[in-house]
């Protein structure tokens, strides 16, 4: 209480010399702007890279496949059985085998189209926020009926021109391959026209467009259904090095819940003898390099920070001698050195406190002028999707605040134990 | 420290001595005092400038450590005090008044007299009262809030006197109170000094170059010349 009433006191001297508080705090404001927005250039462009990953979900998936001959012994079937056992593990949302159609065939009366299928569960919906990304209709309905969710490009191809207006469309597959006949020794060709019904479009951001919005979704079962999907991976079996006459799928897909799931589960499908990949640990091959633009980055903010307290040390020490006086007659009237070092150091604290939260707003305005211009050029190169350039997490506002007081704190240990340290006798004596 | 016995002084100083150094040389301020100051006593120290009055001021309130000898408080050597201890008598038991005032120019004179009760730990409602309490003995009611540089040299002493007993220590040291003041403002800020004494019974040490002034107001009267006790007698001697 005793010593809130001293900060009160030394707050309220800093209304004494507000032009040299004011152009002392407009340093520490200079500075901790220059850290901010640093910073949050760096966030924005690593949350920028990774948004598409994030938005399909890729960071929550573990692939999984059979480990090859020439690991350690050979491993177990990765086959139903296994993908029931990865699915009762604590944090897997599904499990499923990866299938894949390249060049599927898909015909809406006499318009055909080829596209690449790919295989999901209907049971669960779709990973992160891949559900946004649906512009018409709805994901799979339980149950075996017949569906597909189109992109936009493959919905174009087919004469369908608006994503609403192709909801409902039935379509026809024309599947053909080789299916395994007498318990995979012999395979036949076979061909199979199957009638799906589009039940869902999706678009891509721009920036992950492409191949992408060509393919197709169909559910899991219905991709069992077309020939030659379970064996047709043979070649890439072989090619892996995996023994050709093992029961199970040559890759499933598991995905977990959250992303904290992904270290554990990966952990326990390696030590059911599997062989598994997840993006995760590509992304954190990113993140280190953004680890280090973020330190590069934030160092250059700091040092303008740094310099901000070096201004606040002269400040303060001008302040000490200015004051010479009255900290003399402070301690006559029963200042402890104590006290008159809290003074001082809450002189400097507040400057850093005003500067930082002034560098705060200064840096948000001056991201927000920046990201405005690269919009307006990126519009001008023709990317229609708005980048958000600059991230302002809590933790960084935060951070940039505290980090701006505690390094004028730091600044003001010095002008305060000079202060502390003043005789009074001699600091009466001059007049 | 009122345990100690009645017939003991409140304040003695034993063959105090305090040196300082000037580049090369050692400048003797104070020699050899030794000196009693009983409870209630007013006592007026007396010489020319430079004669180690101010000196021997601030060793009596904690500001100043001696060369040699000793400051008792009750007894006790100020020497044996931490440095908190010490805060602490200068925070409780020492007022102090200077010639320049030495008010803070930015607070107003209620704010001044405030500024010590502040440091002693008492604030808020009970602050406000003692410091209005303090202003109106001095009688500047009417200036309360007004800043030092729109007072007269009086009226600053008188805002300095209010914040030196504002915490009624039992010791008020006045270092050349009315040296900057002209003769009858200085009689009423002698006065209100004397009325504290009565009426608070603070024991007042008082250092002053004007003897009749001295002679007139003190119970006792000493004389110190080139920092040494030069002669001690009862008032009006």
């Amino acid at each position: 209480m005793r010593t809130w009433r001293i900060i009160l006191l030394a707050i309220g001297s800093l209304r004494r010399t507000p032009l040299r508080v004011g152009l002392t705090a407009l340093g520490v404001a200079i500075g901790s702007s220059a850290l901010v927005s640093m910073v949050a250039f760096a966030l924005g462009v690593q949350r920028q890279a990774e948004t598409p990953f994030r938005a399909l979900g890729l960071v929550n998936v573990i692939r999984v496949s059979p480990k090859r001959d020439k690991d350690a012994g050979r491993g177990p079937a990765l086959d139903d059985a296994a993908l029931q056992r990865i699915e009762a593990l604590p944090g897997v949302e599904a499990a499923y085998p990866d299938f894949r159609v390249r060049g599927l065939k898909i015909a809406l009366g006499d318009k055909t189209t080829t596209a690449v299928a790919i295989g999901l569960p209907r049971d669960v919906p779709l990973p992160g926020t891949a559900g946004d990304l649906l512009v018409a209709g709805e994901y799979f309905t339980p149950g075996t009926r017949p569906e597909i969710i189109l992109g936009t490009q493959v919905a174009r191809d087919l004469g369908l021109d608006t994503p609403q207006g192709a909801i409902g469309a039935t379509l026809r597959l024309e599947t053909s391959g080789l299916a395994p006949a007498e318990a995979a020794k012999t395979f036949t060709f076979e061909r199979k026209d199957l009638a799906v019904t589009v039940v869902g479009v999706y678009d891509l951001p721009n920036l992950m467009a492409g191949k992408m919005s060509g393919a197709v979704l169909l559910p899991v079962d219905l991709m069992r259904q077309i020939p030659g999907v379970e064996s047709g991976s043979l070649l890439d079996r072989l090619k892996l090095g995996a023994d050709p006459t093992q029961p199970g799928y040559p890759e499933v897909t598991v995905r977990v819940r959250r992303h904290t799931d992904v270290a554990p589960v990966d952990k326990a499908i390696q030590a059911m003898g599997f062989r598994t990949r997840t993006l995760l640990s590509r992304l954190e091959d990113m993140r280190t390099f953004f680890l280090f633009m973020d330190v590069l980055l934030a160092a250059v903010g700091a040092v303008a920070l740094l310099v901000a307290g070096l201004g606040i040390i002269n400040t303060l020490l001008i302040s000490v001698l200015e004051r010479y006086q009255e900290i003399g007659i402070c301690k006559a009237i029963g200042a402890s050195d104590g006290d008159v070092f809290v003074l001082f150091l809450t002189e400097a604290g507040a400057i850093g406190l005003i500067g930082g939260l002034c560098g705060l707003a200064l840096g948000r305005a001056v991201c927000w002028g920046l990201e405005a211009a690269i919009n307006s050029y990126a519009r001008a190169e023709g990317i229609t999707a708005y980048l958000e350039v600059f991230a302002f997490p809590l933790w960084l506002v935060t951070a940039t605040v505290l980090f701006s007081a505690g390094i004028s704190v730091l600044a003001g240990v010095c002008p305060a134990v000079r202060a502390a340290r003043t005789d009074p006798i001699r600091a009466l004596r001059r007049e | 420290m009122d345990t100690a016995p009645l017939h003991e002084p409140f304040i003695a100083t034993r063959g105090l001595t305090r040196e300082y150094r000037m580049g090369p040389a050692v400048v003797r301020a104070l020699a050899d005092v030794s000196l009693n100051v009983q409870r209630g006593e007013f006592l007026a120290v007396l010489g020319v400038s430079g004669s180690g009055k101010s000196t021997l001021l601030h060793l009596l309130g904690g500001l100043d450590s001696p060369t040699a000898g000793s400051v008792l408080v009750n007894g006790r050597d100020l020497a044996t005090f931490t440095s908190y201890e010490r805060t602490v008598y200068r925070r409780t038991v020492v007022g102090f008044v200077f010639q320049s005032y030495y008010l803070v120019p930015s607070l107003t004179a209620e704010e001044n007299v405030a500024l010590a009760l502040t440091f002693q730990g008492r604030f808020g409602r009970e602050g406000r009262r003692l410091a209005d309490e303090a202003i109106r003995r001095v009688g500047l009611v009417h200036r309360a809030g007004h800043r030092p540089s729109q007072l007269s040299g009086g009226e600053q002493q008188r805002v300095a006197l209010a914040r030196a007993i504002v915490h009624t220590p039992p010791l008020l040291l006045a270092d050349e109170p009315t040296g900057n003041l002209d003769s009858a403002t200085a009689r009423e800020v002698v006065s209100l000094i004397q009325q504290i004494h009565r009426d608070l019974g603070t024991t007042v040490v008082m250092v002053t170059h004007d003897h009749e002034m001295a002679g007139r107001l003190a119970d006792r009267v000493v004389r110190l010349r080139d920092g040494r006790l030069a002669e001690e007698g009862a008032a009006g001697a």
